[in-house]
């Protein structure tokens, strides 16, 4: 009788154990899914033709030695590093040995002496040269050729990747383009260009010399519509099959279960929201991401409650927060600085502040505090980026006398009295109170 | 020791063995040594049907390369056929009724060169260099041709029957061991070629014995022209490449030994070291050996269709040997240069000034004068001279010029300011004519607005120096603006201003000829869609580059139609056959397609893609700039607009933090100019567009359809 318990219990929780595996392995999987470019049918639609159309020109370069430039554009966060990097895999993996990249990143590369530079040292590491830091950009630039040239005879495609592209355009002479860009009309290249950028008018920044050059190929990359968002939801909750029997039913269940949450009302008004404030592939795989990190692993299943918390906490509302965390004094002096605008003083520093804040004494019993006590708290609140000096002007003067402005908004404040559990009601009157008169 | 034997090498331009010219650039092929006995070096190749050589027009084919008399194929031919052609033994090679082939007879039949060099008995070298040796013996030197077969891959089945591969590999043999003359060609006039008999090969690619790594054989209009600066040939520029010298065959004779011709089995040399130098520091680079192909690979030797010939034909980087439309300019500056050049001595002053919009042919007219200048200078028909290519856009710095032109003329890399002064100094001083040093010097400065600086010193040194006594310097500056002369200071400008040629943008006629000149003899455009091209283009800008990418733009597009239409007809239904030919062709959509591609802004797609909130905002822009008919705005005005507009219309709101969010993100993608987000309630917003654009995007929403009241 025992023994039939025991071997009952111990496959029990043998099964449990694998569920539990089952679990983890597909969390990770979906994990691995969202955060490390996801394969090619998990993208949005915008973005699948995207990656065609990518795809068809470089293999065209590749194959056929027509040079070409393109500038991938759209606003963040829509997939256009994601995509690029996913074809310059397919393509290193089906031509290996034919294609050489080059990054450069115009945050990173902030000059075209450095840029130049940093190409001539991409090339060395990857051709296993011999880099001189001291080289010109003139030799730079002549050893670039050579290699593009040489490479072009060898069939191999030079591909230069210019992530945050309009940075290189606002540079005043533009250099480096107009050679990368006049190499790419060069009959002895074989290479091409690929501009990312998140500036719509990125193209209309460059100079007409080199827009000349440039082949005005643009890829455009929308933010997704919810339809879209939704697929692809499904999709990703689609887990691969194997042969274990336990994955197989958890596979099985975990789809059906994700299907019937994702058609709820309410999740579905959740994303909607969500998605009305901002859009695009980055907000709807960070979403998810969210959502996952919430999975309780005892069920191993999604459920609604997991997407409001993901939702809340991706919508962070860094100015209110501070708000209701601010001490009752700075409160005071915020209201004091809201009266001054509200009477449309012009021009305000500390101590005409100080001095309406003195005037909130006068009416009440609230807890006085000493100028000294007040100065400090103002410190605080310029720290905070709640009040900023006006300019620049009068850096040497005493703190007390610098003009500052408000930066918070009369609907900011009240959201804060509001919030702010430490705050007296006497200040929520007072802040109405005055400004009427 | 080693110099006063070289000072008695004599070396040569041609040589007359025999009754037989060799010269530096042709190919031999050479006895192997070790190859036992001589065959005779017949040369008639017999028929492989009736046995017999001569007698009637003989066709060659492209596999097997047996050789056909016309009269002996089964039906008979009555001319060549263009193109490929395989012989009735080959063509149905696999099929069930296979031919057999006729067996060679039992008698030893005499072997072609071409078949032994194929079959690795005969071997070929191309001479580099010829010269005589004190003991009167002559010598060569070049490197080797290969054929597949010895290569460390061996045959690949894209490789052409006649291919050889030119090693880099270069030896030094005795006259004595050439057989005679072949020839190897590269591809395109291989193909033409059609009666050099039977010793034609074609030569595309490189080998690299010792990496065993291949690349393509630069052809000659790629090498710059700038190489011919280095003078080869010291002294009187006529005649040193002509010499030609007879030897009696008798005398020769007497001399016979018998050296032995060693084909060097690559022998690994010591490993490659480049340490020594660094790649990307010197002017002369090495070690880029490494980055050849370790293979040809085989989607290169595809015959292209019709339209990826196209492509190819309007690739920017094909510049046709003749640029159409630009016979005048070309004549203005060929005479201009001729003049000068041919002045000698007296060329004083030559400045040329050469202005246009981008992308109208000036600098792609100049270097083809130069490089029919440089011809003629090969062939003997014009001074030598010497030639710099500037670039503006290619210094770091506009002073960066005297160096460049100091390296050009000297070798020598030193700095800007000690550059200048010794520049000064040559042009001032006088030079032998006949020295290198004292050739003219054709300066072309390329983007030359980009050298204005402050004071203009360097224009105006540029432009001084022609007009020293001695300098016999000419210079052509190349730049956009018409007028850049007027704006610099009077000095230069009467330096600089005296010549001119400015190039007009091009008109549609223009354009068009320029489209139709290269795809001359491709069928795959429409005829009026390459009108309605380059009318756009010409309405524009007149920018040849352009028109150029629009119609290869337009073939990629049409080429994405024709492979989606396959793919929908595969899948059953059948109304592609309507289209007919002309659905084949490039036709108007498909340029309407391209030029909507190209011309088109993206903001209103943007706009309209966007989240809802976003949509609101830019209406609470638009809303705030009607209202108080200024274009800027602060956040927090936008901010109340918005929030009224959502509470008038029953939509939740989003705090204001998110609203900041929503409000840098427009302006990050510069639909809205606005200011850094931590500017907050006082940033400045501004929309980046018409509003009327903006209000036509934000029409017809199907999720927020009551943003249409408020836009009229
Ligand atoms: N179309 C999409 N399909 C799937 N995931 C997407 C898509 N677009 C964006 N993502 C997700 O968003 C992440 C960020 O996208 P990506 O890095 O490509 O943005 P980006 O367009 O390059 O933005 P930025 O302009 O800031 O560089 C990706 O790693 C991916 O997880
Ligand atoms: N008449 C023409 N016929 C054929 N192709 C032409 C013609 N004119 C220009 N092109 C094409 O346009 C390209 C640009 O020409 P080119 O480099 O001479 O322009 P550019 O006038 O020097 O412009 P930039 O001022 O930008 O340097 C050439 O590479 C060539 O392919
Ligand atoms: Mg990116
Ligand atoms: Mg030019
Ligand atoms: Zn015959
Ligand atoms: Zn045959």
């Amino acid at each position: 009788m025992d023994l039939i318990d025991e071997a009952a219990a111990a496959e029990h929780r043998q099964q449990e154990d694998c569920e539990a595996a089952a679990v983890d392995a597909a969390l990770a999987l979906l994990r691995r899914r969202l955060l490390c470019g996801s394969a090619a049918t998990l993208l949005l639609p915008n973005s699948q033709t995207n990656r065609r159309k990518l795809l068809e020109a470089l293999t065209n370069t590749i194959i056929q030695g027509c040079s070409t430039s393109m500038l991938l554009i759209g606003p963040r966060g829509c997939g256009k590093s994601l995509v690029l990097d996913q074809v310059l895999e397919a393509l290193q993996k089906s031509y290996p040995e034919r294609v050489s990249v080059v990054r450069l990143n115009g945050l990173l590369h902030a000059n075209d002496r450095c840029a130049m530079k940093e190409i001539a040292k991409q090339m060395c590491m990857e051709h296993a040269l011999t880099f001189s830091k001291g080289a010109s950009f003139e030799e730079n630039l002549h050893f670039l050729t050579c290699v593009v040239r040489e490479c072009a005879r060898s069939h191999r495609t030079m591909i230069f990747v210019l992530d945050e592209f309009d940075l290189f355009a606002q540079r005043s002479k533009q250099s480096l383009l107009y050679n990368l860009l006049d190499l790419m009309q060069s009959s002895s290249s074989q290479a091409a260009l690929i501009g990312v950028s998140s500036r719509l008018d990125a193209d209309q920044l460059l100079e007409k010399r080199v827009r000349s050059r440039f082949s005005h190929c643009k890829l455009l990359f929308l933010p997704p519509s919810t339809d879209d968002i939704f697929s692809l939801y499904d999709r990703l909750f689609l887990l691969p099959v194997n042969q274990c029997s336990h994955w197989q039913k958890f596979s099985e269940d975990f789809k059906e279960k994700a299907s019937v949450v994702l058609q709820q009302g309410s999740v579905k008004q959740l994303v909607d929201e969500f998605m009305s404030m901002e859009v695009s592939g980055q907000r709807c795989v960070d979403l998810l991401f969210r959502a996952l990190c919430e999975l309780n692993p005892q069920s191993g299943h999604i459920s609604p409650a997991q997407f409001k918390v993901a939702s809340a906490n991706l919508t962070p509302q860094p100015k209110l927060e501070i708000l209701t965390d601010v001490s009752v004094l700075e409160l005071c002096l915020l209201v004091a600085m809201y009266r001054l605008e509200a009477r449309e003083v012009e021009s305000y520093n500390f101590n005409t502040v100080f001095k309406e804040y003195k005037r909130l004494e006068e009416h009440n019993t609230c807890d006085v505090y000493s100028k000294q006590c007040a100065l400090r708290a103002f410190e605080h609140l310029l720290e905070r980026e709640l009040i900023v000096f006006k300019d620049s002007s009068g850096l040497g003067n005493m703190l007390e006398v610098r003009p500052i402005k408000l930066l918070v908004s009369r609907h900011e404040i009240d959201k804060g009295l509001e919030g702010n559990i430490s705050c007296p009601t006497i200040l929520r009157q007072w802040r109405t109170h005055e400004t009427i008169k | 020791m080693r110099g006063s034997q070289k000072r008695k090498r004599q070396y040569f331009g041609r040589v007359r063995l025999d009754g037989v010219e060799f010269k530096v650039g042709d190919d031999v092929y050479l006895k192997r040594i070790d190859a036992g006995k001589e065959e005779s070096d017949e040369e008639v190749e017999d028929c492989v049907v009736c046995r017999r050589a001569g007698g009637g027009t003989m066709i060659e084919c492209d596999i097997c390369l047996g050789g056909f008399h016309l009269k002996c194929l089964d039906p008979p031919l009555k001319a060549v056929p263009a193109g490929d052609w395989a012989c009735l033994y080959c063509e149905e090679g696999e099929g069930r009724n296979k031919r057999k082939r006729p067996t060679r007879r039992s008698i030893k039949r005499h072997r072609t060169a071409r078949e032994r060099l194929l079959a690795s008995e005969l071997w070929a070298a191309r001479i580099d260099r010829l010269w005589k040796e004190p003991d009167s013996s002559y010598w060569f030197e070049g490197p080797w041709y290969i054929i597949p077969e010895e290569t460390a891959m061996g045959r690949q089945p894209h490789n052409g029957r006649r291919e050889v591969f030119r090693t880099n590999h270069i030896d030094t043999n005795e006259m004595e061991s050439i057989l005679r003359h072949c020839y190897v060609m590269e591809p395109g006039a291989f193909q033409k070629a059609s009666n050099e008999g039977d010793d034609v090969f074609f030569c595309e690619y490189e080998y690299d014995a010792q990496w065993h790594t291949f690349r393509r054989i630069a052809n000659i209009d790629q090498n710059d022209l700038a190489l011919s600066n280095d003078g080869n040939s010291e002294g009187d520029w006529s005649g040193d490449n002509t010499e030609e010298h007879e030897v009696k065959s008798s005398t020769y004779r007497k001399h016979k030994k018998q050296k032995k011709v060693i084909k060097e089995v690559p022998i690994r040399r010591k490993k490659y070291s480049i340490a020594a130098k660094h790649a990307n520091s010197h002017s002369r680079i090495g070690g880029l050996e490494g980055l050849w192909a370790k293979s040809i690979p085989s989607d290169v030797r595809r015959s292209q269709t019709e339209f990826e010939k196209a492509k190819h034909a309007l690739l920017l980087s094909s510049i046709p040997g003749s640029l159409p439309c630009r016979e005048t300019e070309r004549k203005e500056i060929r005479s201009f240069l001729d003049d000068a050049v041919a002045a000698g001595t007296q060329c004083l002053g030559r400045c040329l000034y050469i202005s246009g919009v981008p992308g109208t042919g000036k600098t792609a007219t100049v270097l083809e004068v130069l490089r029919g200048l440089h011809k003629r200078v090969e062939d003997g028909e014009l001074q030598p001279y010497r030639f710099i290519e500037i670039n503006g856009l290619r210094l770091i710095s506009p002073e960066h010029t005297y160096t460049m032109i100091h390296e050009a003329l000297t070798g020598e890399h030193i700095g800007w300011k000690k550059a200048l002064q010794k520049l000064d100094k040559r042009f001032s001083q006088i030079v032998s004519s006949s020295s290198v040093d004292g050739r003219p010097c054709i300066l072309l400065v390329d983007e030359l607005d980009l050298l204005v600086t402050r004071n203009q010193s360097v224009l105006y040194n540029i432009f001084d120096w022609p007009t020293r006594a001695h300098s016999r310097l000419i210079v052509i500056g190349i730049a956009n603006t018409i007028d850049l002369p007027e704006r610099l200071l009077p000095r230069i400008a009467s330096r600089m201003g005296l010549q001119r040629i400015s190039f007009s943008p091009y008109t549609h006629h223009q354009l068009q000829e320029i489209i139709h000149s290269r795809l001359c003899g491709i069928q795959a455009f429409d005829k009026l869609s390459v009108e309605f091209a380059s009318r756009k283009v010409a309405a524009v800008s007149g920018d040849a580059r352009r028109a150029l990418e629009l119609c290869r733009r337009a073939v990629e597009l049409a080429e994405q139609r024709l492979s989606d239409l396959s793919s929908t007809t595969i899948k059953g239904c059948r109304h592609a056959k309507g289209l007919g030919a002309s659905g084949k062709l490039i036709g108007m959509a498909d340029v309407e397609a391209a030029i909507l591609e190209m011309f088109q802004a993206p903001h209103m797609q943007i706009m309209k893609q966007s989240s809802k909130q976003a949509k609101i905002f830019l209406l609470a822009i638009l809303h705030e700039q009607n209202r108080t008919g200024m274009a800027e705005t602060s956040f927090e005005k936008v901010a109340i607009a918005h929030s009224l507009l959502c509470s008038t219309n029953n939509e939740q709101c989003p705090n204001w933090d998110t609203l900041l969010a929503i409000g840098c993100r427009l302006g990050a993608c510069r639909l809205l100019l606005s200011e850094q987000g931590s500017q907050h309630r006082l940033q400045k917003l501004q929309l980046n567009f018409p509003s009327e654009d903006v209000s036509f995007a934000l029409k017809d929403n199907k999720e927020v359809p009551w943003l249409a009241k408020y836009l009229c």
